[in-house]
């Protein structure tokens, strides 16, 4: 074990903790507007990928340049999702039946990617996948770098986009409270449905640089949700800031276990020490501590 | 309506199903072991059309088909055409036991043969048991499914604890001043690969090399980066790793390609057999000297192989390069029973397993067939393999006439 | 009813005897008893886990590591350690709960799906498991035409034994706090309901019946990986056909168990297709969830009421309706 393979899964955990931070708050956004879990999340991060592939390897586009098609085609998909379903549910069981109905969302994209795609694990391809540059000694893939300035660019423009805009500032009041906002005369419903839109969207730039470092298949959603649940739980669902924390810790930890110790402890390591938090701090690290929900 | 009547009504209902479930009921049991003339003679199969091994499962359905279809050109087993009676099980062990109890109680087939993966053959054998039948398999070689005491279970194919022999045999004899000084070994903690990485360490590690690094890694891993990062900051001369898929090895690839990393040996223990599977996902220039143990490739000279890989070409297109494995094991396990039906002259299930048990050589298009009392084939021999430019070829063992010269070191990534 | 419906299940294998249908029976007996025990913590108090597969994998592996570290020959002897599997599942809940139950409800999901995935880790990777290799258990020496029976008869034993425990627990004083709890767990605790200690109790004693028969499993199918007992899909499934048949209610969990299980055996083994089964499940699925939110048994009983309701509108303006319609 030598110092330099720990600054290395460091760095890389860092690099990669950022665009997972960009899938998952897209759930805590939209779990926080509409207390709404969105289970398919993670098979809409695949169809996000296979939109680039497709792009890439039927129309030869660059899998950057493709975004500008693929995050508004998810958005349309989240636009669709909520006028559709979303607003079917109601009432106090809202948020376990919206687990419910995005998880059947997700059966139904799954099979169909299946059937379009094959099981066959595919990988995105550009120049910059396979090659890398040296930083202080050490390789770093020019993806990881690249979509880590993505991730940050367009967390960048979410944040501006909450905290500069009057739309953002409607957003914020929904998130802080519902009731509150519909009084104060915010049109929650318009609201929700751009955040889902939105929540979804950024799978599309998320799905982009997964499916450029990881081999997949539509069955990879299930790892990519489980692992974006528990991110959003760790940061304290709804909040943003705890996202961003939550999944760079997360991704972190476990690239640093792996070298330090074993790969196989890193999930576990990671599952253990959310527990932990959990058990010490019941609303998450950042998350507002509310009585009625948790 | 009152309580009584709700009563009334619902035994009404229940007896209607009752009648319907009686109906449904047929005669349970094996069926006889003389087939009429002019019958087929059916043989039932349960794959993975869904699930995790599916990608092995549709090759392993190729296998058998192409097996019917040779053996039905000369007239079948015994005179009756060969019927496949195939079911899917998508890659459960409930349902692979459900489905060989409808194979044989339903469609009365008259044999039965392995499901894909050790995961699955044994919940299959032991299903199959209880009904007398016996279970060729070409996918099953994990040391746990010869440690349960099935008589009725064979495995065609090499036992997989001993692949990685010849290549560790092969690194121990280097000379002293060629001889690789350190060995990575990473696994995924699967039955299939854990078993065969111990074997190979033992005899490279006797022969005086170090274990610069040994990890196993969950298989359910996506992102292989920050594992192979430790590899290649060992620098290890030789790679050792323990993989089933195509990805694995392809993420492991590209990683150290990342890391400027390329050691002087690189063998998988699945992946580079794929064939073009393989090749296209890495590119033919990071194939060059990557390795792999296997007991078949496609321009093997064993009985049938030409043959088989023929109407394999004619039926799915492609070239030799292009044949997985999986089909050769499919098509072993038939050939095992064709001489076995031929030897006793019928479909009786019990006369199989006793002369397959009974130390008889059969030839299948992986090589011999030898079943000791466990049903492990100590006949197999473990080749090695080796991406050479645009050829996959036989290198290892070396005593091997055929065997073409390994190319070592492996030359750097994408040279 | 509920008596016919015994009768009806008690016969079956009798009348029905392939052993391909008492097969699936065996299977499907098993999850609608697992859903009920699950019922009976996640339905009655609202708290939904998906780590349920936690017990189902420690009872199999109780099964699998004491039948054959004690080299137990195969047979009807093994049963008695299906009670034990269960104690173990018990045991193993405890710790588990009282980790899990100090959050809500949203969080309780998560956690439970957490402590999942630590289990399934070390069922693959501890020295004790057989880690990936798996479990082989003694070779039972029953023939096709019998070896399903017995399974069957354990198996139905446990689906009434979980569906008197619901009942009992329903009718209890205790059952009722767990339901306080769904309704307003705040209130409840106002209320002096000892919240705390009502959900650990609740949780554990429904990790009783999923424990013994994820053992009986193990002693069906006579060999356990660790990722087949340790599924995820198990803990997500049976949520599922709770909710399918009526979460919270007796007899949803017992139909959505019967009905889910049954269909999707039948169905794989019909039709290969494994993309198009995912579709159709999911849309199916769908239309449940959202034409009958509280599923199959909220959904039937509410019709019912609307029926009955519009009857008696209608007897109320046409007197004359009551004569024809007694």
């Amino acid at each position: 074990m030598n110092s330099s393979a720990l600054i290395h899964a460091l760095l890389d955990g860092v690099l990669t903790g950022s665009v997972y931070a960009l899938m998952a708050t897209g759930l805590t956004l939209i779990f926080g507007v509409m207390n709404i879990i969105n289970i398919a999340q993670g098979i809409l991060v695949i169809l996000g990928a296979y939109l680039s592939y497709t792009l890439s390897v039927h129309f030869g586009i660059d899998l950057f340049a493709g975004l500008v098609i693929t995050i508004p085609t998810l958005f349309v998909v989240g636009i669709v999702v909520e006028r559709f379903f979303m607003t079917k549910l109601k009432g106090p069981e809202r948020t376990s039946m919206s687990i419910l109905v995005t998880y059947a969302i997700a059966l139904i994209i799954e099979g169909a990617l299946n059937m379009i795609y094959s099981i066959n694990d595919v990988q995105l391809k550009a120049w910059y996948v396979n090659q890398s540059f040296r930083v202080f000694g050490l390789w770093i893939p020019y993806i990881y770098m690249f979509g880590f300035f993505l991730a940050v660019a367009l967390l960048g423009a979410l944040y501006v986009m909450l905290y500069r805009t009057r739309f953002g500032a409607s957003i914020r009041a929904s998130l802080a409270d519902q009731t509150a906002a519909a009084l104060i005369g915010i049109n929650v419903k318009r609201v929700s449905t751009i955040c889902f839109g939105l929540g979804v969207a950024v799978t599309a730039a998320g799905g982009m640089v997964y499916g450029a470092t990881n081999a997949f298949n539509a069955s990879t959603s299930y790892d990519l949700i489980s692992r974006l649940l528990t991110i959003i739980v760790l940061g304290g669902m709804g909040s943003l800031g705890g996202a961003l924390l939550a999944a760079i810790l997360m991704v972190t930890l476990g690239d640093v276990i792996a070298v330090v110790w074993s790969p196989i402890w890193s999930t576990p390591t990671y599952f253990f020490v959310l527990v932990i938090v959990l058990s010490l701090r019941p609303q998450g690290l950042v998350g507002k501590l509310s009585v009625r929900e948790a | 309506m009152n309580r009584k009547g709700r009563n009334f009504r619902a035994l009404g209902v229940t007896s209607v199903a009752l009648a319907s479930l009686a109906m449904m009921a047929t005669s349970s049991g094996a069926s006889s072991s003389t087939i009429a003339k002019g019958k087929p003679v059916t043989i039932g199969i349960s794959l993975s059309l869904s699930g995790d091994f599916s990608g092995d499962g549709s090759a392993f359905k190729q296998g058998y088909e192409l097996w019917r279809d040779t053996v039905n050109k000369t007239g079948g087993l015994l005179g009756h055409k060969v019927k496949l009676d195939i079911v899917s099980d998508a890659s459960s062990p409930t349902q692979v036991v459900t489905n060989y109890q409808k194979l044989i109680s339903l469609d009365h087939v008259n044999l039965t043969v392995g499901p894909f993966s050790s995961l699955l053959s044994l919940p299959a054998a032991r299903a199959v048991a209880r009904y007398g039948y016996a279970m060729v398999e070409g996918a099953g070689g994990a040391p746990s499914v010869f440690q349960a005491g099935l008589t009725n279970l064979f495995d065609v194919s090499m036992p997989v604890k001993d692949a990685l022999v010849p290549f560790a045999t092969w690194i121990a004899s280097l000379p002293a001043n060629k001889r690789p000084k350190s060995v990575a070994y990473v696994t995924t903690n699967d039955a299939f690969t854990e078993p065969q990485i111990p074997v190979a360490k033992k005899i490279i590690s006797a022969a005086g090399v170090k274990t610069a690094y040994y990890s196993v890694f969950p298989a359910e891993t996506t992102d292989y980066t920050p594992i192979a990062d430790a590899v290649a900051a060992v620098k290890a001369q030789v790679v050792v790793l323990g993989s089933v898929d195509v990805p694995t090895v392809s993420a492991f690839m590209q990683a150290f390609e990342q890391a400027h990393y390329s050691p002087e040996a690189f063998i998988a223990t699945g992946g580079p057999d794929q064939g073009t599977a393989f090749s296209s996902v890495v590119g033919i220039k990071n194939a060059d000297g990557m390795m792999v143990p296997n007991a078949w490739y496609g321009s093997a000279t064993t009985p049938g192989s030409a043959a088989m890989v023929a109407a394999y070409i004619k039926k799915y297109g492609g070239t030799a390069a292009t044949v997985s494995a999986d089909v050769a094991e499919a098509y072993s396990v038939g050939q095992v029973i064709d001489q076995a039906v031929t030897a006793t002259k019928g479909f009786d299930n019990a006369k199989i397993i006793k002369y397959l048990h009974s130390g008889v050589t059969l030839s299948s298009v992986q090589g011999p067939v030898k079943f000791d009392k466990l049903g492990e084939n100590n006949q197999a021999t473990a080749f090695t393999f080796q991406w050479q430019g645009k050829n996959f070829v036989e290198v290892n063992p070396t005593s091997n006439k055929a065997a073409k010269p390994i190319l070592f070191p492996k030359p750097v990534w994408g040279k | 009813m509920w008596s016919l419906a015994l009768v009806v299940l008690v016969v079956f294998p009798l009348i029905v005897t392939n052993p391909t249908y008492t097969a699936i029976a065996v299977s499907t007996l098993l999850f609608m008893a697992c859903t009920t025990s699950w019922n009976m913590f996640s339905g009655y108090s609202g708290y939904v886990s998906l780590g349920s597969a936690i017990f189902y994998g420690c009872g199999a592996y109780t099964m699998a590591l004491v039948s054959s570290h004690a080299h137990m020959a195969g047979g009807g002897a093994q049963f008695w350690l299906v009670p034990l599997a269960g104690l173990v599942a018990m045991v193993v809940a405890v710790p588990v709960g009282a980790i899990a139950l100090r959050v809500r409800r949203h969080t309780f999901v998560v956690i439970t799906i957490a402590l999942f995935f630590v289990f399934q880790t070390l069922a693959i990777n501890a020295s004790f498991t057989g880690g990936s290799a798996g479990i082989s258990l003694p070779l039972i020496p029953w023939l096709f035409n019998y070896y399903n029976l017995p399974f069957y008869y354990v198996a139905l034993g446990m689906v009434v034994f979980a569906t008197l425990l619901s009942a009992g627990v329903r009718r209890s004083r205790f059952g009722l706090q767990l339901l306080a709890i769904r309704d307003d767990e705040d209130r409840a605790l106002g209320l002096g309901v000892r919240v705390t200690a009502v959900k650990l109790t609740g949780f554990t004693m429904s990790a009783f019946t999923i424990g013994m028969a994820g053992a009986v499993y193990a002693m069906f199918i006579g060999q356990i990986y660790p990722q087949f007992v340790f599924d995820p899909t198990f803990d997500i499934t049976v949520a599922l056909m709770a909710f399918l048949g009526g979460f919270g209610t007796l007899l949803g969990p017992l139909l959505g168990g019967l009905i889910l299980e049954a269909s999707q055996q039948y169905l794989v083994l019909s039709f290969s297709n494994g993309s198009l089964y995912l579709i159709l499940f999911g849309v199916l699925f769908l239309l449940v969830i959202l034409f009958m939110p509280q599923g199959i048994v909220g959904g039937v009983s509410q019709w019912w009421a609307l029926r009955a309701l519009k009857r008696e509108m209608v007897s109320m303006t046409d007197p004359e309706a009551v004569g024809a319609n007694p």
